[in-house]
């Protein structure tokens, strides 16, 4: 037996382990980017034969794990929650055809939203799917669950999606494990086409028989403690009672432990779809109003019938939008007991006093930046300098930071920054204006879905320069390889892609590659691309600005160390502060000058050129 | 027992996933359940980094404004941002110049709540001692010397020790014995008050 103080997505993919998943695939985004590494971690460890990938995007990760499991072996696919929105087309058709090994989605949320475009529900994209979906209270909760998860799964050939919120995926819990073993399970595809290539006739006796499995499985969760449970004694009835699930149900427990309310019942419901109507029924039947807490949307709430009982978003005692953190759940609970005439837990203020306290103090904003010797950076300040009034359209990843340096306009989701730069050239070329467009993406990004995009502007003839930020890695997410690289996340060898072959085979005719440290070389090729791209002949401009991820490959990105320092020329003008916004540059607060803070300073050597006075100099 | 909430702060880069490493492994090796929150993605570029860690049966990962019974940071503003986490009563350690810690528009507040401020410039001891990143280690044993919470001084040094890679083992006791010192000094000067 060992023990770890592991993290829940630790946690998760030892469940995925235990639980003898064979095949495991993912796309990384926070929060769920740590549990394929995990599951790699482990699975050494304890020498299983686990098939294990990062895709290129959530839906051929998806594919990929569906699959695996019509041949009858234990799959899993991971990803954050707007991951599944590319997944999405396979996600739908799959509960309808069904598996024969268990397939299990994880999709984590992000309430807050911490690092992430929306605060959506993936509960609400299962009840899309029609897949089951189980919601995780903490670590623990979560790797039993996955193991419910796959003999639901088997049980009732249906995926099941398990959405860890980011405050289960970011938890660290101690954790106790014995022996991980193999699952033996071969691949045995049985050809049966009006199953797995069913046509729409088939889609149909599809569907009706998948809603027949609901009406089981809502069954089967009326009575699937620990997940599904109330605190009624039987044949009480009382005037106010709590029905929750996922993190808020384990906030409430603790809260109620603290503050000594048996008094009021909880209903929680950690599979909550297909909805238990016979327990949900109970609870409510025995309470006289009832409020619902979970994250982030109204999944439960919409599915209690008795709306005159309900208390909620809908009653407006429950915020629509942000993080459900413990304070804020105790004002929700004080606010809704006292409105029901009932003692509040606590007279306590729920740190507003203190809130608005240090909210006084001006405390410095600690926005997110690029790092210090972030080739990044240099792509951006090269970019703006040689295209000062383009529309920068851009994408996710930590190049979406560029927005500090004024250089990233649009922010939609994976692959939009080549389809919007499309978009603005058709927008404006309708008005024959030729607007100056300079659209950035990551290597990854890329890969992930910048390819469709930009064969369709090439196709449809916009014109537009791209500028490919290829650091090698997956940055933003935790360092995951880039295809371009040849190693797999296991250790062993893969087939790296050419992004210059890629961008060739999308049709682009224009393509450089620079070095962005080399901002001089960057900012007149820029300049060139858009000549090109403008031009009488012209079309799609590529630029890839080649240059390692300084914390990917330390020593590797900046080959020679250049210390620099700031002469008394400078006349602290803020274009250095505002156009390259390096965290090692800062201004000394006692004599109001610019300084380098060498702890910080990766020595990079790329500020030496961008200073109006030239007071930046060799050290 | 009760469950003991600590919440630790500072800035990206001063290892605050380290130093509740520290807390935790100790707990873990006394048998106690413990229970974390960390900051991951782009919240970590952000350079305002918290911790959470319960040590006790408790179900959920974050502590709740009000409720934390310790607070340690690592930087002064943090310290003053993370304040609403600290429970009436609760303890709070700061890595500051002794003499200019706390703001004086947050001493009332303090004082109301029966706060007690504590500040050593752990991060100036860590640098004199040769290891400026080991901010995080100096406030645990800063901490340490109060004999706050289920776990003790010679508990927490000894993790440090197991958790030190060779190399910076002597340098990162040392700088734990010096700050546990500054703490005790500043325990028995409150003694004689007593």
């Amino acid at each position: 037996m060992k023990e770890e103080f592991l993290l829940g997505n630790g946690a998760i993919a030892l469940g995925l382990l235990e639980a003898g998943c064979q095949i495991m695939t993912s796309y990384p985004g926070t929060p769920s980017s740590e549990i394929l590494p995990e599951v790699v971690r482990f699975s050494k460890a304890a020498n299983l034969n686990t098939s294990i990938e990062w895709s290129i995007n959530e839906k051929v990760a998806f594919d990929n794990a569906f699959a695996a499991a019509i041949s009858g072996k234990r799959a899993a696919c991971c990803m954050k929650m707007v991951g599944l929105n590319v997944a999405a087309d396979s996600f739908m058709s799959a509960a309808y055809i069904g598996n024969i090994g268990g397939l299990v989605i994880i999709s984590c949320d992000d309430p807050g939203p911490h690092s992430s475009q929306t605060e959506q529900d993936s509960r609400l994209m299962a009840r899309l799917g029609k897949v089951p979906v189980f919601d995780p209270t903490n670590p623990e909760e979560a790797r039993e669950m996955i193991k419910a998860a796959f003999d639901l799964s088997e049980e009732f050939q249906v995926p099941v999606m398990v959405r860890p919120a980011i405050r289960v995926c970011h938890a660290r819990q101690n954790i106790k494990y014995d022996k991980l073993e193999s699952n033996l399970t071969k691949a045995d595809f049985k050809r049966e086409p009006t199953r797995w290539a069913s046509t729409p006739k088939f889609r149909f006796m599809q569907h009706k028989a998948l809603n027949e499995k609901h009406l089981k499985i809502s069954v089967k969760f009326d009575s699937f403690a620990p997940f599904n449970m109330h605190t009624l004694e039987k044949g009480k009835s009382y005037p106010f009672g709590v029905v929750t699930g996922g993190v808020p149900s384990s906030v409430i427990q603790d809260m109620f432990e603290d503050y000594g309310r048996d008094d009021i019942p909880v209903l929680k419901l950690c599979a909550p779809y297909p909805f238990p109507e016979k327990l949900a029924d109970e609870f409510m039947a025995a309470c006289d109003k009832v409020l619902v807490i979970e994250e982030t949307d109204t999944v439960i709430e919409y599915m209690l019938r008795d709306k005159r009982k309900t208390l909620g978003r809908l009653s407006g005692h429950v915020p629509m939008e942000g993080e459900l953190v413990p304070e804020k759940i105790e004002g929700v609970l004080n606010k809704a007991l006292s409105d029901c005439g009932l003692s509040p837990l606590s007279d306590h203020d729920c740190g507003q006093e203190a809130f608005e306290l240090t909210g006084g103090l001006e405390l410095p904003i600690r926005k997110p930046t690029l790092c210090p010797g972030c080739p990044h950076r240099a792509s951006f300040y090269s970019i703006r300098k040689a295209m000062p009034k383009a529309i920068y359209p851009s994408d996710i990843g930590c190049y979406t930071l560029g927005i500090n340096l004024g250089v990233v306009d649009t922010v939609l989701d994976m692959g939009a920054g080549i389809t919007m730069g499309s978009g603005f050239w058709n927008a404006y070329i309708q008005d024959d204006v030729k607007k100056p467009i300079v659209a950035t993406m990551g290597d990854s990004t890329f890969f992930h879905s910048g390819t469709t995009g930009l064969m369709n502007a090439v196709y449809n003839d916009s014109r537009f320069v791209l500028v490919i930020l290829d650091n090698h890695i997956t940055a933003m997410t935790g360092m995951q390889p880039a295809i371009t690289q040849d190693k797999r996340v296991d250790g062993q060898k893969g087939n790296s892609i050419s992004l210059e072959t890629i961008v060739k085979g999308c049709g682009v005719e224009y393509l450089k590659v620079v070095d962005p440290y080399d901002t001089k070389a960057m900012i007149k090729m820029v300049k060139n691309a858009a000549e090109y791209a403008y031009g009488e002949n012209g079309g799609i401009a590529v630029i890839i600005a080649r240059h390692a991820c300084v914390l990917g490959f330390m020593d590797q990105a900046i080959v020679e160390k250049i210390p620099v320092k700031v002469t008394d020329d400078c006349d602290e003008c803020g274009f250095c502060h505002k156009r390259f916004e390096c965290p090692a540059l800062y201004v000394d607060v006692e004599n109001k000058k610019t300084e380098i803070n060498q702890t910080l300073c990766a020595q990079c050597g790329v500020c030496l050129n961008i200073c109006p006075q030239g007071a930046i100099v060799r050290a | 027992m009760r469950t003991v909430n600590y919440v630790l702060c500072g800035l990206g880069g001063q290892g605050i996933l380290f130093m509740t490493k520290i807390f935790a492994m100790t707990a873990l090796n006394k048998g106690y359940n413990i229970l974390g929150a960390e900051t991951h993605g782009m919240a970590q570029r952000g350079g305002s980094v918290v911790s959470h860690l319960r040590i006790g049966k408790a179900r959920s990962s974050l502590i709740r404004a009000g409720a934390a019974d310790f607070l340690l940071s690592m930087d002064e503003s943090e310290a003053y941002r993370y304040l609403p986490y600290l429970k009436k009563g609760g303890k709070l350690f700061t890595n500051a110049p002794s003499d200019k810690f706390p703001d004086e528009r947050v001493a009332a507040y303090l004082e109301k709540q029966d706060i007690e401020p504590r500040a050593m410039e752990a991060s100036k001891t860590a640098m004199d001692l040769g290891s400026p990143r080991s901010t995080n280690l100096a406030m645990v044993a800063f901490f340490s010397a109060f004999g706050f919470g289920p776990l003790n001084a010679d508990d927490l040094r000894a993790t440090v020790d197991n958790m030190s890679p060779g190399p910076f083992k002597e340098t990162n006791l040392k700088i734990f014995d010096t700050c546990y010192e500054t703490g005790r000094k500043m325990v028995n000067k409150l003694n004689i008050f007593d």
